[in-house]
C-alpha cells in the first residue's frame, strides 16, 4: 500500500510531465526555425503527438478536479465564431506542414454561453483526431438549433469505428488497440458539456457516421 | 480590425530566454519594430518608467521576485501604462488558483501556454479591437467623470451591436455601482438574469444587496453561488463583507479562509484574513497570515509597516513578547524613513516592554512615540492616530488625546465604520458616552458653519459663500454637506454668469471628487443634470 492516494500521486506527476512537455514544445518551435522553407514531414508528427500529449494531460487534471469537487465553470457569453477561430489558430503550425484543410464556418452574429477555454481545448481534441482519421479535409461549424448552440465537426475519413458510435459516453468505450483511439476526448467532452445547464437542458454530445463528406460526424450540443 | 505592430511599442517580460525570443520572433514577423524585453518584473517595471507601451506582454510565473501580477499591480498604481495600453497575462497552465488570484487589477486578457504565432496574434488584435471600442468610456473613467462614462456607454448602446451588448451592461451596471446609484445595478442584472442564468450577473445581484445593507438576502445569493462555484472568488470577498456588516466576525473569517487557501498569492485576501483572525482571537491563523503577507510583500506595492506591527502584535498578544520585539527590530530595518512606521515602533515598543514589566524602557518608548506624533500628525493614518490617541489617554496625557479625537471626527465624521471603532475604543477606555458627546459637538459646529455659508448665499453674498464653503473643505475634505453645498454654490454661480469653461471643469472635479468620498447617488445626479445644462457645449 502507498502511503498516500494514488490520484494524487497521478495527478503531481501529470504536472511534472506537463512541464517537460512544454520545454518539449518550446524545442520544437526552435528547431521548425530552422527549416525556411521545406519543413520535414516529421516535424508535423512530432508537433500532432505534443499537441495530443498535452491536450490529454490537461483534460486529466481536468477530469481529476471534477472528480475532487473541485472545479466549476466559468460561463459567459462568448462569440462563437472566435471559439472556432481559437481552434483553428490553435491548429494552424500542424495545419501549415501537412495537406489537410479545415473549413471553419459560423455565423459572425452566433453568440451562445459556456466557458471557452474548456470547449475550445475539448474540440481541439476532437479536431485534431478529425484531421488524424480524415483523408484531406475537415469541417468546423457552428449553428443554432432550437435552443441549443451546436459545434460539429465532419470529415471525409472512414468514419468512427463502431465502440465510439453510442448514446452512452459515460463508459469509457474499450480501449482499442489497433488503432489506439481510447475515447477520452469524447468522454471529456461530454463531461463537460453537461455542466453546461440553462433551466431543465443541459449540454451533450452525439457522434454518428453521417457527415456530409462521407467520414464521422461529432456534434456538440450547448444550451 | 488588424493592428498595425510598426507603430506599438512592446514589451515582453518573460524569465525564459527561448520563449523571449520565440515572442519576439513572432512579433518581428507581423511587422512589429519597437520591442522591449525585460527578463524580470523589476525590469519591466523600469522599462515601463522609460517608455509609454501600447502592448505589454507579462509571464505570470517570473522566476526571481516580483510575479507578473504584482507588475501590473505596481504598474497601474504609479499609472505606468496608458488607458490604451493591452496589458496580455500569460501563464504557464490553466492553474487557476494562480490566475485567479487578482481582486480588481485584472489584466485585460489571458494567454495560457503553449501558443503559437496566430494564437498570440488573435489575442492582441481582439484585446485592441475592444479597447478601442470601449476607449470613450475608459477615458471618461480614467479621469474620474463616472456621469460621464455612463453617457458614453448609454450611447455605444444605443448602437445595438448584439455582440456588444451584454459586455455594455455588464459595464454600466458597474459603473452604475461606482455612483451609487445601486437601484439601476439592480435592475440591470436582473433583466440579464430573466433571460440566462450567468454568473457573474447573480454575483452582482448579490453586491447590490450587500450595498443595500439587505445582507442576509446577499449572503444567501453568495452562498449559493460558491455551492455551484466553488472558486468563484469575488462571491467570498462579498460574503465577507457581508458577514462582517452583520457583526459576524467568526463566518467572516472562515469565509476568507477559504478564498486564501484557493488564492494564498493574494495578498489583499491575506490581510482581510489577518484582520479578522485577529479581531477574533484566532491568534495561530493571525501569525500564519501576518508571515504569509510579509513575505508575499516584499515584491508587492501593498507591503506596509502595518503588516509588521500587526504580527509583533499577535506575539505579544500570545505572550511572547521577545518574538514580538524581533518582528519590531524588522519593522525598524525596512522602514527606516517611514514616519507612520516608526511611530508604529514606538507604540509597540511601548506596549512590549510594559508587558515585560521594563518601566523605563516602555517609557522611554512612549516618549519617542510622542514626539513622532507631535511632528508628523498630518502624515499619518486615521487608524494608527486613533492607537495614539488611546496611548496618551492611558498614560494620563488627556489634553492631547482630546485634540487626536476631535481632528479625527472631524476629519471622517461621515464614515460610519471609522466613528463606531472611535466609539468602541473610547467605550472601553474613557467613558460610555464621551465619543457620542463629542460626534455630537462636531455635528452642531459643522452646522453652524453650513448655516452661515447657506445664510450668506440666501442673501446673495456668492462670494463669502464660497470663501466659507473652500476654508471649510481645506480642513474636512471628506465631509458631505460641505461638498454638495460648494457643488451647489459653484452651479448657481455658473448660472448666473456668462460661460466659462474653466469652471464648468472646476464643478466636475467637485464632483467626481464627491463620487469619490461616497456622496449618496440620489444627491449627485440632479446636481450633475444641472451642470449638464449649463454646459452647452457638453458634446464638444
Amino acid at each position: 500500500m502507498l502511503p498516500i492516494e494514488f490520484s494524487a500521486l497521478l495527478a503531481s506527476s501529470i504536472h511534472d510531465i506537463k512541464n517537460s512537455l512544454g520545454a518539449l514544445r518550446a524545442l520544437l518551435a526552435q528547431l521548425e526555425n530552422f527549416y525556411i522553407d521545406q519543413k520535414p514531414t516529421e516535424l508535423k508528427h512530432l508537433n500532432f503527438e505534443a499537441n495530443r500529449m498535452n491536450n490529454s494531460l490537461m483534460q486529466l487534471l481536468i477530469l481529476y478536479k471534477i472528480d475532487l469537487s473541485q472545479f466549476s465553470p466559468t460561463i459567459d457569453e462568448h462569440r462563437a465564431g472566435e471559439i472556432l477561430e481559437d481552434i483553428a489558430a490553435q491548429q494552424s503550425t500542424l495545419l501549415s506542414l501537412g495537406n489537410v484543410q479545415l473549413i471553419t464556418q459560423c455565423d459572425n452574429e452566433l453568440l451562445c454561453y459556456c466557458d471557452n477555454t474548456l470547449i475550445s481545448s475539448a474540440l481541439c481534441t476532437l479536431v485534431n483526431n478529425a484531421q488524424r482519421y480524415c483523408l484531406t479535409k475537415v469541417l468546423l461549424s457552428a449553428t443554432q438549433e432550437g435552443d441549443y448552440v451546436v459545434f460539429c465537426i465532419e470529415d471525409d475519413g472512414y468514419g468512427y469505428p463502431e465502440n465510439l458510435i453510442s448514446s452512452d459516453y459515460k463508459q469509457l468505450p474499450q480501449m482499442d488497440l489497433s488503432t489506439g483511439n481510447t475515447g477520452l476526448g469524447l468522454f471529456f467532452t461530454d463531461t463537460i458539456a453537461k455542466f453546461h445547464v440553462q433551466g431543465e437542458k443541459s449540454g451533450f454530445i452525439t457522434t454518428d457516421n453521417n457527415s456530409q463528406f462521407g467520414g464521422a460526424r461529432f456534434k456538440l450540443y450547448l444550451p | 480590425m488588424t493592428i498595425n505592430f510598426a507603430s506599438k511599442k512592446i514589451l515582453v517580460v518573460e524569465d525564459q530566454p527561448i520563449m523571449r525570443e520565440t515572442i519576439k520572433h513572432i512579433l518581428v514577423t507581423f511587422g512589429a519594430r519597437f520591442i522591449v524585453e525585460a527578463e524580470s518584473g523589476v525590469n519591466a517595471i523600469t522599462a515601463m518608467k522609460i517608455d509609454k507601451f501600447d502592448i505589454v506582454l507579462c509571464d505570470y510565473n517570473l522566476l526571481r521576485g516580483k510575479n507578473g501580477q504584482q507588475v501590473l499591480e505596481e504598474a497601474r498604481y504609479l499609472k505606468l501604462l496608458p488607458i490604451s495600453a493591452i496589458f496580455i497575462m500569460v501563464t504557464g497552465e490553466q492553474n487557476l488558483e494562480m490566475v485567479l488570484s487578482a481582486i480588481d487589477n485584472k489584466p485585460d486578457d489571458y494567454l495560457i501556454k503553449p501558443f503559437n504565432q496566430q494564437q498570440l496574434i488573435i489575442r492582441i488584435e481582439r484585446c485592441h479591437a475592444r479597447k478601442q471600442y470601449l476607449r470613450s468610456i475608459d477615458t471618461k473613467i480614467d479621469s474620474g467623470s463616472f456621469f460621464q462614462a455612463i453617457q458614453s456607454c448609454e450611447q455605444l448602446l444605443q448602437l445595438n451591436d448584439k455582440k456588444m451588448h451584454l459586455p455594455l451592461l455588464k459595464l454600466r451596471a458597474e459603473l452604475a455601482i461606482k455612483v451609487g446609484d445601486f437601484i439601476s445595478a439592480e435592475a440591470i442584472y436582473e433583466a440579464i438574469l430573466l433571460e440566462r442564468e450567468l454568473p457573474w450577473a447573480r454575483c452582482g445581484l448579490g453586491v447590490v444587496a450587500v450595498l443595500l445593507n439587505f445582507y442576509d438576502q446577499a449572503i444567501e445569493t453568495f452562498q449559493k453561488l460558491i455551492k455551484q462555484y466553488p472558486i468563484m472568488l469575488e462571491a467570498y470577498d462579498w460574503i465577507v463583507k457581508a458577514y462582517e456588516s452583520l457583526g459576524d466576525n467568526e463566518s467572516a473569517l472562515s469565509s476568507i479562509n477559504l478564498a486564501v487557501e484557493l488564492s494564498p498569492m493574494s495578498i489583499l485576501r491575506q490581510k482581510k484574513l489577518a484582520l479578522l483572525a485577529d479581531k477574533t482571537e484566532n491568534l495561530q491563523l493571525a501569525k500564519k497570515a501576518y508571515t504569509a503577507i510579509i513575505k508575499l510583500g516584499k515584491d508587492s506595492i501593498h507591503r506596509s509597516s502595518a503588516d509588521y506591527a500587526g504580527l509583533a502584535s499577535v506575539y505579544l498578544k500570545s505572550n511572547a513578547p521577545n518574538e514580538a520585539l524581533k518582528i519590531v527590530y524588522e519593522l525598524d530595518k525596512q522602514f527606516r524613513n517611514d514616519p507612520e512606521a516608526r511611530l508604529r515602533s514606538a507604540l509597540l515598543e511601548s506596549r512590549i516592554y510594559q508587558a515585560k514589566d521594563n518601566k523605563s524602557l516602555a517609557q522611554q518608548a512612549y516618549g519617542k512615540a510622542f514626539k513622532l506624533n507631535e511632528e508628523y500628525s498630518k502624515q499619518i493614518s486615521r487608524e494608527l492616530r486613533l492607537e495614539m490617541a488611546k496611548t496618551l489617554y492611558l498614560n494620563g496625557n488627556i489634553e492631547s488625546c482630546d485634540e487626536i479625537l476631535n481632528d479625527l471626527v472631524k476629519t471622517n465624521i461621515d464614515n460610519k465604520h471609522f466613528m463606531q471603532d472611535i466609539v468602541v475604543m473610547c467605550d472601553a477606555i474613557i467613558s460610555e458616552d464621551y465619543a457620542g458627546s463629542l460626534i455630537q459637538e462636531i455635528k452642531k459646529e459643522l452646522a453652524e458653519i453650513n448655516n452661515e455659508g447657506v445664510n450668506l448665499f440666501q442673501v446673495g453674498d456668492i462670494k463669502g459663500a464660497l470663501d466659507i464653503f473652500n476654508l471649510a473643505i481645506t480642513k474636512m475634505p471628506c465631509n458631505h454637506t460641505i461638498n454638495l453645498n460648494l457643488i451647489r454654490i459653484m452651479i448657481h454661480e455658473l448660472k448666473a454668469s456668462d460661460y466659462s469653461r474653466e469652471k464648468i471643469l472646476r464643478t466636475q472635479t467637485c464632483i467626481n471628487k464627491a463620487i469619490e468620498i461616497g456622496v449618496p447617488h440620489i444627491q449627485l445626479i440632479s446636481l450633475q443634470k444641472a451642470l449638464d445644462s449649463c454646459d452647452s457645449e457638453n458634446f464638444r
